[in-house]
């Protein structure tokens, strides 16, 4: 159980994350806001980072930029993560 | 990478052949012929021939293997000089395909009806090909089919020679090129588009990738085992795509393209992709083997292909890092 309480987005966006990667045996709360999703934190690799990139355009119909930079720092955490879906969503 | 694998890596051998000199080939076809051709293609062939030691070794170790591997294989004398000089022959003919100057007559589909309920099933896929035989040729089919799209994903490493080699003399046809550097969520993003408009997306699988964290697995390949790149196989389970195997290969004057079935990415439920990848990548790599026996001198990897870096451990790396 994480100390920080998320966002109703966040907790949407983290839904998405669960879903999309078949994560079962992990809910929402879980998953800390801050840490990070890749490598340490939540042990995603650069093939969940695939499945992430099409999730987010099936549920919130964002489109990436190829910029992989910019990509690296949206997905550092749930936090990051959700801030760019309030940013850019599109649904 | 230490310095002698760098230089064993194909990526930084290349495709042996300057830009300029290719162009200087390129005039020679276009205003003294393919006869003409033919005879300055054989000192420029006994040059590289002579002058690169490592392909040479390397068509010698292909050919040792597939000498074991299909005893029935007919090569000739002198084989790596034979293999040296269709190499060159296909560099014409990849240019010339590419022109829309290649005439169309010439590409016999021999498996027309795959291919057709491959455009006409609606869903697109994943079409991967290898350095065996000349898949460029396929874009010409473009003409034949309109609504067989393809986009030709290349690494930005051989984006930039390949757009080099046609800056200067003519913009090749409408070669839809999705450049990619590193794999990652935005170029899944892109390939998930074309695929879902029913297009077909065109990926080179024999090559070991540049990325020292690209997945790799160790398959048997003419008797001994080669790394293959995984990437376009989990591509086909995470766009849930049908996954084709496409070759074409020179025969007699004309262009055999075979085109067959590797899987459906969308059967493997999450749990299963592993296996199904394996499967399908044995799959691919049998075939290669199948059509190496049938077309020997088309295989166009010159460098020490089973002495690639083997396959490393499953790497946790999100996009670009570690570039």
């Amino acid at each position: 159980m994480s100390d920080h309480p998320l966002s109703e987005l966040e907790r949407d966006v983290a839904h998405m994350i669960i879903d999309a990667l078949e994560l079962e045996d992990i809910s929402a709360d879980d998953i800390d806001p801050q840490a990070p999703l890749f490598g340490d934190g939540l042990g995603l690799d650069s093939i969940d980072a695939l499945e992430l990139g099409l999730a987010l355009q099936k549920r919130y119909g964002i489109r990436l930029d190829s910029d992989a930079e910019e990509n690296r720092d949206h997905f550092a955490s749930l936090r990051k993560l959700s801030a760019l879906v309030a940013e850019r969503r599109t649904d | 990478m230490s310095r002698a694998d760098r230089e064993r890596h194909w990526a930084s051998i290349g495709e042996s052949g300057s830009t300029a000199g290719i162009r200087l080939m390129l005039a020679i076809h276009e205003r003294l012929g393919m006869g003409v051709f033919r005879a300055v293609l054989a000192p420029v062939t006994l040059y590289y021939w002579l002058r690169r030691p490592l392909a040479r070794r390397a068509s010698r170790e292909y050919q040792h293997r597939l000498r074991h591997f299909c005893p029935g294989v007919r090569l000739p004398r002198l084989a790596t000089l034979a293999h040296f000089t269709s190499f060159g022959t296909a560099m014409l003919e990849r240019i010339l395909a590419l022109h829309g100057r290649l005439d169309l007559d010439r590409v016999r589909v021999m498996d027309r009806d795959r291919l057709a309920a491959a455009i006409e099933s609606g869903r697109g896929g994943l079409i991967v090909v290898s350095h065996l035989g000349n898949h460029e040729i396929c874009q010409l089919l473009g003409r034949l089919r309109p609504e067989l799209s393809m986009s030709l994903v290349m690494h930005t490493h051989h984006a930039r020679r390949f757009n080099a080699l046609f800056d200067d003399i003519e913009r090749p046809m409408a070669v839809e090129l999705i450049e990619v550097s590193d794999m990652g969520p935005a170029t899944a993003q892109r390939l998930q588009a074309r695929i879902a408009a029913g297009g077909f997306v065109v990926i080179a699988a024999d090559r070991d990738p540049i990325e020292q964290h690209a997945r790799r697995r160790d398959i048997s390949f003419l008797g001994a085992t080669a790394p293959f790149p995984e990437g376009a196989f989990w591509l086909a389970t995470l766009l849930r795509c049908p996954l084709y195997f496409l070759i074409c290969a020179r025969h007699q004057g004309h262009y055999h393209v075979h085109f067959e079935s590797l899987g459906d990415g969308a059967d493997p439920s999450r749990r299963e992709r592993s296996t199904w990848i394996a499967t399908a990548m044995t799959l691919f790599v049998e075939r290669l083997e199948h059509y190496c026996c049938r077309y020997p001198l088309q295989w166009f990897n010159f460098y020490a292909f089973w002495h690639a870096r083997s396959a490393t451990p499953e790497q946790r790396v999100p996009e670009s890092s570690g570039s």
